[in-house]
């Protein structure tokens, strides 16, 4: 076999730098590929009629014989959807609008004209109103009577032959109207929707959002029994369910946020049709060939292609006999078809037997394979964010930066941090928001690294900073002054001055017992509460940890000698007991009350319980008690405040937290509750609309950069991206926890002469660490590595619950569209395992390749 | 003076877990001398040297490279340790890497220099320790005379004012010294700076142009190689006889 330097064509005769830029470009076309394949056609399809009138209304009735009715009367009927022809009308008024029920079909339209027919004659019947006005809409109630609204709050009702009219209690404009048993629901402009529990006879006004108190709903319709839904023409999309027993659905409506677009409440079209296929599926219709489709009760609303040539047409209506099959219509004799919901499909879609195996798996593979990609995607970017993020803890972990050394050889970088960084930070933090501030703070850390290497080059270790050194007789005064501002902060002025430790503690906690958590005794138990007041005021909480440190940091600062020794606490460990027994005390006997104490075995059992646990804490102290000054001695506590670890205390906060955190609640918190891909994609489109800006001003660039800048934008930060970037993040930032103590074990166990012997040669730590240390423990922790890459990969099915579309989640559409429980589940499975032992064969390869000739045992040669 | 190259002064440790482990050493060491320490187990010979490149801190004196103190957290310890070679027990060589690697890895990011300008000095080095047919070879499959020469090498390399040797042989097998010492003296006669902790007192005696005898942390005795044949104190009598009988 040829040595890799005799190869012509490979790898390592690519330069090392080109090497890297293939990776990245690589790793970037990845991300970027869109999730969905491209090349969709419409399934709605056009129907031919002989007429161009506008129609205007459509209904199907219970045998699926379509109706549509338009312009000057004209009728059409449509049986079982195949067989179109135009039918004598009794009239020429414009039809506007239509409904149907078991027994009989209505329609009305101008000038109170009414027409009505019995499911099975072919004859219809004129019994129009007499007002001048046009008819809204009609509707037929559970005892087959009709009722129509019109303009001005109008409600007439045909009983027996009569039209009767009914009181609205309004004025305003009438659209709508639905029946659903003996339920009605009406709706109307300024946001009105009235409700009927009497089949119609009586009217009382329902409460609906003030946010839609200018908006015309315009359509209104019921899903059975138990859900209902309202459209407004400003595009909004109202929800009704049944809140308690005791009502029903159409009494308390919300309004959707819709997140297809970005949470806001509006489609920004003008809506004019609604059909209701299901509790949660519904389809919309609108300007412009404007039909939509949302299977989620409108959180996502995916718009519809119309066939070629027919995009822009106005839609008026839309009937449908089931979940897949009706029709629209709209202006110019417009008539489409559907089998589908409408549903786009990819091109050369075919009907399939989904009982047969081999088309069962031509129908999902895309399905299924969709998800696959989608699951490597946040598979790669999970493990390459948690491995780099995991290094960078790990190297926080094991880094031998106590603030001894921060303080004696690195106090001018010190300085800089403390009295540049950290307050531009928590100014920032104020100021607008966490995000900001911890950007801008990690990047003049970096900047101010970065710039301190360029200058000082190899000399980093010390030499002060950017070549400034602070005198040796001024330093114990620099740092004192270092201290007493961490404690008291930078009264500047009431805008930009920032407060010290003191005062954070102060107000973290005065916001902390505003909560009121606990209750008024002091027992601890009570106070139980204040666990959860993280949550409640995360900013308070931040200010409580900063707080702290920075007290701390303080206190030791301004009492520096210069010797930087341990410190004793006289008697310390007394304190301590004292502290804990008047805990136990509190708890046990505060509020306690002989008279109506209750001797119950469970209650003494807690009381010794406690007292005996008190007692073995401090066992060891206690016989000993003695009050002379010799033996109080013994009670001392050596501490060494200059050995604490700030890096590593942090590093550790943050591993801990994941570690000890369900997964599964991760990818929900971060999704749902900080909405980490919402911010994500709300800062990529700020950034997006600078970049188009500068573009713009480029000139003829500018039709090369902009569509770049589109594309990128849109298949990162587009609807629908961010429970990626959330699902990206949660897996990265999850792996990182566990792949930082991995190669923290694997950096441990490199011996401590290789950092001496790179040390000796004159390396820096870092240097050391980069070319030495970690080049071994990388490799060391391979194996181990490689069980926490499948882990997240088996982990990424998580991702599901956020709805982001990977192969589990594919997985569950696909049962629900086919039901086919087994061949489904059993081919994802078969995918994950593919995706996870192709990578488990990969990793072993890697071992064998990387492995150093001559260490450790392998059990081969 | 001049050609003092290392001054130490009164250098004491205390480490943390408070064991005295020297207390008041001082000496010099003159340009192009070596000079041996030899001392019984746990009399603090690793942790002078330790402290004399700043692997670990003295508690207290001052130690002077070329006239200069470097023991202050203000000096630049990298610089400092470029210039002062460190031979370990345990080789320490660095094992992913080639035993050409190993070496040129510090002239390359230390002293900044391309790979073909480092590889020469390697090659040069690696001639000097008799090691230029193994320079493709990894560590691991080396022996310990070999590694250790590897070592050597890798300080050599870095032209250090003064080298460092603790203990270069007792990690070898008896067949194995021989090799490593040859190098050392050959060293010596080239007129390198060097302080040797070593076990070996015959090798000391004739190497060493003076001898530092350590006890519990001190300087017991101190002079000309002829101090073996002639100790002055008890105490080094006793070390040199019981070194005898082993
Ligand atoms: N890192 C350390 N922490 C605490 N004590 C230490 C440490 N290193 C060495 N010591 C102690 O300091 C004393 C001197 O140790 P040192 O290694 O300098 O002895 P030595 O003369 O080199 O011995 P040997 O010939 O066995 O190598 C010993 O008592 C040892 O236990
Ligand atoms: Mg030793």
């Amino acid at each position: 076999m040829l040595s890799k330097e005799e190869r012509i064509l490979g790898w390592y005769k690519i330069p090392k730098s080109s090497r890297i830029l293939l990776i990245a470009t690589t790793l970037v076309v990845i991300f970027l590929t869109p999730n969905l394949a491209e090349g969709y056609e419409s399934t709605w399809n056009k129907i031919e009629i002989d007429s161009t009138d506008d129609y205007n209304a459509a209904v199907i009735d219970s045998n699926g014989d379509a109706w549509i009715f338009g312009d000057n009367g004209i009728i059409i009927h449509g049986e079982k959807m195949t067989n179109w022809s135009i039918v004598n009308s009794p009239i020429d008024e414009d039809i506007l609008t239509a409904y149907s029920n078991e027994y009989m079909i209505a329609a009305a339209g101008e000038n109170g004209t009414v027409i009505y027919k019995e499911i099975g004659s072919n004859e219809w019947f004129e019994k129009s109103a007499d007002i001048q006005a046009r008819i809204n809409s009609i509707a037929i109630n559970d005892m087959n009577e009709i009722i129509i609204v019109t303009d001005f709050g109008g409600i007439q009702i045909l009983r027996e032959e009569e039209w009767l009219e009914i009181n609205s209690l309004t004025s305003e404009n009438l659209y709508d109207i639905t029946f659903e048993e003996n339920r009605g629901l009406i709706s109307g402009s300024s946001g009105l929707i009235l409700g009927s529990e009497d089949n119609g006879l009586t009217w009382e006004i329902r409460e609906t959002p003030g946010i839609i108190s200018e908006s015309e709903i315009v359509s209104i319709g019921f899903y059975k029994a138990n859900r209902a839904y309202a459209i407004t023409s400003n595009g909004q999309i109202l929800k009704s369910t049944q809140e308690a027993l005791t009502t029903t659905v159409g009494y308390s409506w919300t309004i959707k946020e819709i997140e297809s677009e970005n949470y806001t409440t509006s489609l920004n079209v003008n809506l004019t049709a609604l059909e209701i296929l299901s509790t949660t599926k519904i389809l919309l219709a609108g300007d412009n060939g404007y039909v939509a489709l949302s299977k989620d009760g409108g959180n996502i609303v995916t718009p519809q292609l119309l066939p070629d040539g027919f995009e822009n047409q106005k839609i008026n209506d839309i009937a449908m006999e089931n979940a897949f099959r009706g029709i629209i219509v709209g202006n110019n004799g417009n008539v489409f078809y559907t089998e589908n919901g409408g549903e786009d499909e990819p091109v050369g879609f075919e009907v399939i037997d989904l009982s047969n195996f081999s088309e069962f798996v031509d129908f999902t593979k895309d399905n299924l394979w969709e998800g696959l990609k989608s699951t490597i995607k946040i598979v790669i970017f999970g493990i390459l964010l948690g491995f780099f993020l995991g290094i960078i803890l790990a190297m926080c972990k094991t880094a031998p930066t106590t603030l001894k050394q921060m303080i004696e050889s690195d106090l001018e970088k010190t300085l800089v941090l403390f009295w540049l960084a950290i307050p531009t930070s928590i100014l920032f933090t104020r100021d607008s928001g966490i995000g900001l501030g911890i950007f801008t703070f990690l990047t003049i850390i970096g900047i101010t690294i970065l710039l301190d290497y360029y200058i000082n080059k190899n000399n980093t270790d010390s030499e002060g900073f950017l070549g400034i050194l602070i005198p040796n007789n001024h330093r114990n005064k620099v740092i004192r002054l270092l201290g007493l501002s961490l404690l008291i902060g930078m009264p500047i002025s009431e805008e930009w001055g920032f407060d010290g430790g003191a005062e954070l503690i102060y107000s973290a906690l005065n916001d902390f017992h505003d909560f009121q958590l606990g209750s008024d005794t002091p027992k601890l138990s009570a106070q139980l509460g204040y666990i959860f007041a993280p949550i409640g005021d995360p900013s308070a909480f931040f200010r409580l940890i900063i707080g702290i440190g920075l007290t701390y940091l303080g206190i030791l600062f301004l009492t520096v000698n210069g010797s930087f020794s341990k410190k004793t606490l006289f008697a310390g460990k007394l304190f301590v007991v004292v502290i804990l027994w008047s805990i136990i005390l509190t708890e046990l006997f505060v509020d306690f009350n002989i008279n109506n104490f209750e001797f119950s075995i469970t209650n003494l059992m807690k009381y010794l319980l406690i007292l005996g646990l008190g007692l073995f804490m401090t066992r060891k102290i206690i016989p000993a008690f003695s009050w002379t000054g010799v033996e109080l001695k013994k009670y001392n506590i050596t501490i060494d405040p200059w050995s604490l670890r700030p890096l590593n205390s942090l590093a550790t906060l943050y591993t801990d937290f994941f570690r000890n955190t369900p997964l599964l609640v991760q990818f929900m918190f971060i999704h749902f509750g900080v909405q980490l891909g919402k911010h994500i994609q709300n800062i990529g489109i700020d950034v997006t609309d600078d970049l188009t800006m500068i573009s713009s001003h480029l000139g003829p660039l500018d039709s090369l950069f902009s569509p770049m800048i589109d594309y990128v934008s849109e298949s990162l930060f587009g609807p629908g991206k961010r429970s990626y970037l959330s699902a990206i993040f949660a897996l990265g930032l999850n792996s990182a926890a566990y792949q930082c103590e991995t190669i923290r074990g694997a950096i441990a166990a490199i011996p401590s002469g290789q950092m001496e012997a790179g040390r000796s040669i004159g390396l820096t730590y870092m240097g050391t660490m980069r070319l030495i240390i970690l080049p071994q423990a990388i490799r060391i922790c391979i194996p181990p590595l490689g069980n926490e890459m499948v882990n997240l990969v088996l982990n990424s099915s998580l991702a599901s619950v956020i709805a982001y579309t990977e192969l589990t989640r594919q997985g569950k559409l696909v049962v629900a569209i086919t039901f086919q429980i087994f061949w489904t589940w059993g081919m994802v499975m078969i995918a994950y395992f593919v995706v996870t032992w192709t990578l488990a064969l990969l990793l072993r390869r890697l071992e064998e390749k990387t492995r150093i000739p001559g260490l450790g045992i392998s059990g081969g040669n | 003076m001049e050609d003092e190259v290392l001054i130490i002064e009164n250098l004491e440790k205390i480490y943390s877990g408070g064991v005295h482990a020297v207390r008041g050493v001082s000496f010099k060491v003159r340009k192009g001398e070596s000079v041996a320490i030899i001392g019984s187990s746990g009399s603090g010979k690793s942790t002078v040297l330790r402290c004399i490149n700043r692997l670990i801190e003295p508690t207290l004196g001052v130690i002077k490279l070329n006239g200069e103190v470097i023991n202050n957290p203000l000096a630049n310890v990298n610089e400092i340790r470029a210039k002062i070679g460190m031979v370990f027990q345990s080789f320490e060589l660095f094992s992913h890497l080639k035993v050409l690697e190993n070496i040129t890895l510090g002239l390359r990011h230390v002293r900044g220099m391309n790979k073909e300008e480092a590889e020469k000095i390697a090659l040069e080095v690696l001639e000097r320790v008799d090691m230029l047919d193994r320079i493709d070879a990894y560590p691991g499959n080396l022996s310990g005379g070999q590694k250790q020469r590897v070592a050597i090498a890798r300080s050599l390399a870095m032209h250090p004012e003064v080298i460092l040797f603790d203990e270069p042989t007792s990690a070898l097998d008896p067949e194995l010294i021989g090799s490593v010492l040859q190098t050392i003296r050959g060293l010596a006669d080239e007129g390198m700076t060097m302080v040797i902790v070593t076990h070996e007192i015959n090798f000391a005696r004739d190497v060493a142009d003076r001898i530092i005898y350590m006890d519990k942390g001190i300087i017991a005795e101190e002079g000309p190689s002829d101090i073996i044949e002639n100790p002055k104190t008890e105490r080094l009598k006793e070390f040199l006889s019981a070194m005898d009988d082993e």
